[in-house]
């Protein structure tokens, strides 16, 4: 017996992919039904209470230019700012907003609740398949429910196991029961593997001595989250800095035994950007002490998050660490750190489209991916649910947005679903070959093909295409100005003697970034942000083109396909580099040589291995 | 570039010599084995055997060695086989026409270079290894040499560019890290900009130190200038060993010089001979003569050969024409025709090569224009040449002060050394930086 409803989509999850690919599928106009364990986890942080940073905040500003909510709910929740790598230039900038946990979840549901999606509180136990296609999903109180297509968003649930020391109990996150009953099905179907992440315990506000530490004061550079929001009236919180010592450092050295992870209990990966106290101590022990950021959870909660000391120890003994802190002697702790152990799905299972391989319409988003962070989750969420839209509703989309010289969604999707994960993914500016031009601030320059107002209110979208209109006339405006060498040195402005004339936009880069400068120098009136913009556009131009041109070299053999090769029938590659073949199973030659430690000679091979191939089929 | 077919080229000089070789590889070389011995070479890898080979019309060729190496244990990883036939360019180009007969699709001369760049697609040899092959053959130095042959069986690590190597990655790692790390750890833009005008210091006196190494000089070159007739070219191939110089009673018989190459004692030499000098010359002769004093600013040192019917006058010219100054022996000819009762060094064309040799000192010549100290050296030109590509970007990076442009510039040279040894990728990047920094919350 079927439920009366058909969806088009139905997302399991109602974390941050989840939300936001149920949101993007009810935009682009397919009935969409969202379920979730627990109303009351809807929209929640499990674990720091701030969203942003160096590379996170990248992926959530083109969540944000493709109608995501993220950032939108997160600045308004957000209750302290700090924009990290100020000083370093606008590719790497990164936002980071500490968010009231609590104003976060009754924003994202009054979201919910406004829009068109079915939310439905029960647990998905089973996906319902045919002749391995998507014919709905089975949930453990309603039944079965009928859809075209399945959006995986499950998180750390499946299979979810939690640890203080030598304690251990299933759970998806500390009071969430895990799936059990999915997980069974993920297994049989896919290929998974166990992976591992932390949290730290959280204090009493009240148990804090406050008066001895060093406060962190929000900042105010009018630069948010969300393109779209224009100010922040939340009251504003400080955060606050405190060390460990080598106080510290002995009982932890001392109690390695009673940590699940030293103790040999959690065998699987972790990550090594996210280390535990105890890696910290273990792997730089020689440190006089590791920073630990105190950030309140919210502004009426008495809790506040100890960023820098997730772990695993024994209850009693986090607390005594815990005390021999400076700030921190009489503290009280609300709820232990712990670990999580869990089951993702090696991410090679799935299509370019987030599709699985082996299921049709059955996409995975989220942390069930192999990957880590809110961020990270959400822009999952968006490219499976406009690729699900895609694929169900045949929407018009150009999908070239999403490859990864244009965004970091893209360079995400290629490196999960082409080299796998071997621990939980991060996403780092590092990661993206074209930094330079993956900025925060002309995301919705790279994503303007596909910009629709389907995906924003009206209000929203007029503020984009007047903005966007206005940045094309002043540098029409700029590109019509023109500049002899000797014009710019009768302005104090240094040029080579090169003869060559330069127009406004060539000459930009030579000038101090205000407004005021700006106006003199050109007599056209613009804001700070789109000078900053424009400034940075004509500074990296020459990098772009070069850019541009190492990739075009990748590129040149990239398209030969390797699918069909088999690695070991190349007598003179070695072993290791067929070892790394076999494993990384490459869809061609450009993603072959990614793989580190493949030479060129190696490459080579491949090619001539498959021309003759090619030859004696002929 | 990737060409196929099965390759072959003679492997030594096609001249009258004792003998002459062929190489041959690719998929039908055994095809190809067949065919010209009737035998079956499948399994006799890397044995030397003694065959009757058969023209194309069925005729015996040549009665000579041949070695099979099965792929992928053979230089060029494919099927390979060396033919060693009797020295006469006769017998080799009915070989070439033999193999030519068969009319194997694909079937060709090698070009240049073309089995060791096979050697490379086959993993046999890394680039850098390829590379020293063809630098040992043709190699100017002992050092060079040395350096080459610890290069292919050590592997990459013996070059001087692996620290470069290590320390560009480890700059890199930093510069990552303090931008995707920034609150994890203090950097420090001025500390990671020393570390880069350290690395292209480093590089710099990389650089001087041993393109001045390299370039020491290790051949000495010996010109035999003299009159006609008077016994230059018999000389001459009695130093190198080998007739190659035409010797006759005629005067005038070398119209052109002719160089050779020779080791004596472990030295080398470059050995000149000259057209001869006489007041009548004929036109082919004059400007056979020109064109040896052309070169004689290059020549270390000149034999110069006189014998009884030399005039003082002529041997004067000598000096002027080849600009001689204090670098010359004088060597008198055929004593065992004349008396001569100078201390000029004596010889006639009966006494055997060591003993010309002892006479001539060549040993001690040599010592005097060539610094004989054996150097240790772990560059070649090539990594000389990759130095100064990188050192190209060096105004750039440290004039600028966008530390995202000068990760971008770091990037590309990432990407030269990934050429040169192997790829470099954002996991053997994040290897170094969370092992060398205390990076995450
Ligand atoms: C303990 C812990 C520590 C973490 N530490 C960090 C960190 O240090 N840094 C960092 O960047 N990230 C960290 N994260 C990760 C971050 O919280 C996640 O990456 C992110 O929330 C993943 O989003 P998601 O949408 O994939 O899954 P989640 O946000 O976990 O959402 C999963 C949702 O699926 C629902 N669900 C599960 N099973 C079912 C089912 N069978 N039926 C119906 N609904 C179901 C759940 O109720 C939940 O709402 C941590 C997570 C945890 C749990
Ligand atoms: N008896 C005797 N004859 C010699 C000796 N050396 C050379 N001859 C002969 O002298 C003739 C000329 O010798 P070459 O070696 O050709 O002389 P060359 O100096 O190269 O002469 P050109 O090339 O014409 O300038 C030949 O017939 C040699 O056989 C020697 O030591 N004794
Ligand atoms: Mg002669």
């Amino acid at each position: 017996m079927f439920h009366v409803e058909h969806y088009d989509v139905v997302v399991i999850g109602a974390g941050h992919a989840g939300i936001e690919a149920a949101n993007i599928s009810e935009k682009y106009g397919l009935k969409t039904a969202l379920i979730t364990k627990n109303y009351s986890d809807l929209g929640k942080l499990s674990c720091n209470p701030s969203i942003g940073g160096v590379g996170k905040t990248h992926i959530a500003s083109e969540v944000d230019i493709l109608g995501g909510v993220i950032c939108k709910i997160g600045d308004k929740s957000a209750i302290h700012y700090r924009v990290l790598n100020l000083s370093k230039g606008p590719a790497v900038w990164g936002v980071r907003a500490q968010i009231d946990r609590d104003l976060y979840s009754q924003n994202m549901k009054k979201f919910i609740k406004s829009s068109k999606i079915d939310l439905i509180e029960d647990e998905a136990t089973n996906i319902l398949e045919k002749n391995n296609k998507i014919i709905g999903v089975e949930l453990s109180n309603i039944g079965k429910i009928k859809s075209k297509a399945v959006i995986l968003t499950t998180g750390t649930f499946l299979n979810g196991k939690i640890y203080f020391g030598n304690e251990s109990q299933e759970a998806g996150r500390i009071g969430n029961s895990s799936s059990k009953a999915l997980a069974k099905f993920i297994n049989k179907n896919f290929k998974t593997m166990r992976l591992k992440t932390g949290t730290p315990p959280r204090i009493y506000a009240q148990s804090i001595n406050y008066d001895v530490l060093e406060p962190q004061i929000s900042e105010n550079n009018g630069i948010f989250l969300s393109y779209f929001t224009k100010q922040n009236t939340n009251k504003k919180i400080n955060c606050f800095i405190t060390k460990t010592n080598n106080k510290t450092h002995k009982i932890i050295r001392d109690n390695l035994d009673k940590s699940a992870m030293y103790s040999g209990i959690i065998k699987s990966q972790g990550v090594r950007y996210c280390p535990s106290i105890e890696d910290k101590i273990t792997k730089f022990g020689d440190r006089n002490g590791h920073n630990i950021f105190l950030e309140p959870e919210g502004l009426n909660s008495d809790l506040v998050y100890p960023n820098g000391i997730s772990n695993s120890l024994d209850k009693k003994i986090q607390l005594k660490f815990l005390r021999s802190i400076k700030g921190l002697e009489k503290c009280e702790v609300d709820q232990f750190g712990y670990a999580v152990e869990y089951d993702s799905v090696d991410p090679r299972e799935l299509k370019n489209n987030f599709e699985t391989k082996k299921i049709e319409n059955f996409f995975l988003a989220g942390q069930i991916n192999g990957t880590t962070g809110y961020e990270e989750a959400a822009g999952q969420g968006v490219y499976a649910a406009i690729h699900a839209a895609i694929k169900i509703k045949k929407i018009k989309f150009n999908t070239k947005v999403f490859e990864r010289d244009n965004s970091y969604i893209g360079v995400l999707v290629d490196d999960l679903t082409k080299l796998g994960v071997t621990e939980p993914y991060r996403m780092f500016t590092s990661r993206a070959e074209n930094r330079l031009k993956l900025r925060t601030d002309n995301s919705y320059e790279r994503f303007s093909t596909i910009i629709t107002p389907k995906a924003f209110n009206k209000a929203e979208y007029s503020l984009i295409s007047k903005n966007i209109v206005n940045e094309k006339k002043i540098l029409d405006q700029l590109k019509k100005l023109k500049y002899s060498p000797n014009n710019l040195m009768k302005k104090n402005i240094k040029v080579k003697k090169d003869g060559k004339v330069r127009n406004g936009f060539e000459v930009l880069k030579f000038l101090y970034p205000s407004p005021n400068n700006f106006y003199q120098f050109f007599n056209i009136k613009i804001s700070q942000k789109l000078l900053t913009k424009i400034y940075f556009d004509s500074k990296y131009d020459v990098f772009y083109e070069r850019e541009k041109k190492s990739f075009d070299q990748l590129s040149k053999n990239k398209n030969m396909k390797l699918t069909n090769i088999d690695f070991n029938k190349i007598p003179s590659l070695s072993k290791e580099i067929l070892e790394k073949l076999n494993k990384h199973k490459p869809e061609n030659l450009y993603d072959a040589g990614k793989i580190s430690g493949i030479t060129p000679s190696a490459l080579f091979q491949i090619v001539k291995h498959k021309k003759d191939k090619g030859k004696k089929v002929a | 570039m990737f060409n196929e077919g099965t390759i072959y080229a003679n492997i030594t000089p096609i001249v009258k010599s004792p003998i002459i070789g062929y190489r041959i590889s690719g998929e039908d070389v055994l095809f190809i084995l067949k065919k010209l011995t009737n035998k079956n070479f499948k399994n006799n890898h890397s044995l030397l055997k003694l065959v009757d080979l058969y023209n194309y019309d069925g005729t015996i060729l040549d009665k000579c060695s041949v070695v099979y190496f099965k792929s992928p244990k053979s230089f060029t990883g494919e099927d390979v086989c060396e033919i060693f036939i009797h020295g006469s360019p006769l017998i080799a180009s009915q070989l070439e026409k033999t193999l030519k007969s068969y009319k194997i699709p694909g079937f060709r001369i090698a070009k240049n270079g073309e089995f060791s760049y096979r050697s490379v697609l086959n993993n046999k040899n890394s680039l850098k290894q390829a590379k020293a092959v063809n630098s040992i053959i043709s190699n100017e130095s002992f050092s060079l040499l040395e350096y080459n042959k610890r290069l292919l069986f050590e592997g990459d690590k013996v070059s001087g560019l692996a620290p470069l190597r290590e320390e560009i990655i480890n700059i890199f790692s930093e510069i990552t890290a303090s931008i995707d790390f920034v609150d994890d750890e203090d950097f420090n833009f001025k500390n990671i900009m020393k570390k880069i005008r350290f690395f292209f210091n480093y590089c710099n006196n990389l650089l001087h130190k041993n393109r001045t190494k390299i370039e020491q000089k290790s051949i000495c070159k010996i010109m035999l200038i003299g009159a006609v007739n008077v016994g230059k070219s018999t000389l001459f191939n009695k130093i190198i060993d080998k007739d190659r110089a035409i010797v006759t009673e005629i005067k005038g018989t070398t119209r052109d010089f002719l160089s050779n190459l020779v080791i004596i004692d472990g030295k080398k030499f470059e050995l000149f001979d000259t057209a001869g000098q006489r007041s009548k010359q004929g036109k082919i002769e004059k400007y056979g003569y020109k064109r040896a004093q052309s070169l004689s600013r290059e020549i270390d040192h000149f034999l110069i050969l006189s014998d009884k019917n030399t005039k003082s006058v002529d041997l004067k010219q000598l000096f002027y024409d080849f600009s001689v100054k204090n670098n010359y022996s004088l060597i008198k000819t055929k004593s065992d025709l004349y008396n001569y009762n100078t201390k000029d060094i004596k010889i006639n064309h009966h006494l055997d090569r060591d003993n010309v040799l002892k006479k001539i000192k060549l040993s001690s010549i040599h010592k005097k224009y060539v610094n004989n100290k054996k150097i240790e050296l772990n560059f070649d030109i090539n990594e000389i040449e990759f130095l100064e590509d990188i050192l190209k970007y060096e105004q750039d990076i440290t004039k600028e002060k966008d530390i995202l442009i000068i990760a971008q510039l770091i990037r590309n040279i990432l990407d030269d050394f990934s050429y040169e040894f192997g790829y470099i990728n954002n996991e053997d990047i994040y290897d170094r930086v969370f092992s060398n920094f205390c990076i995450g919350k």
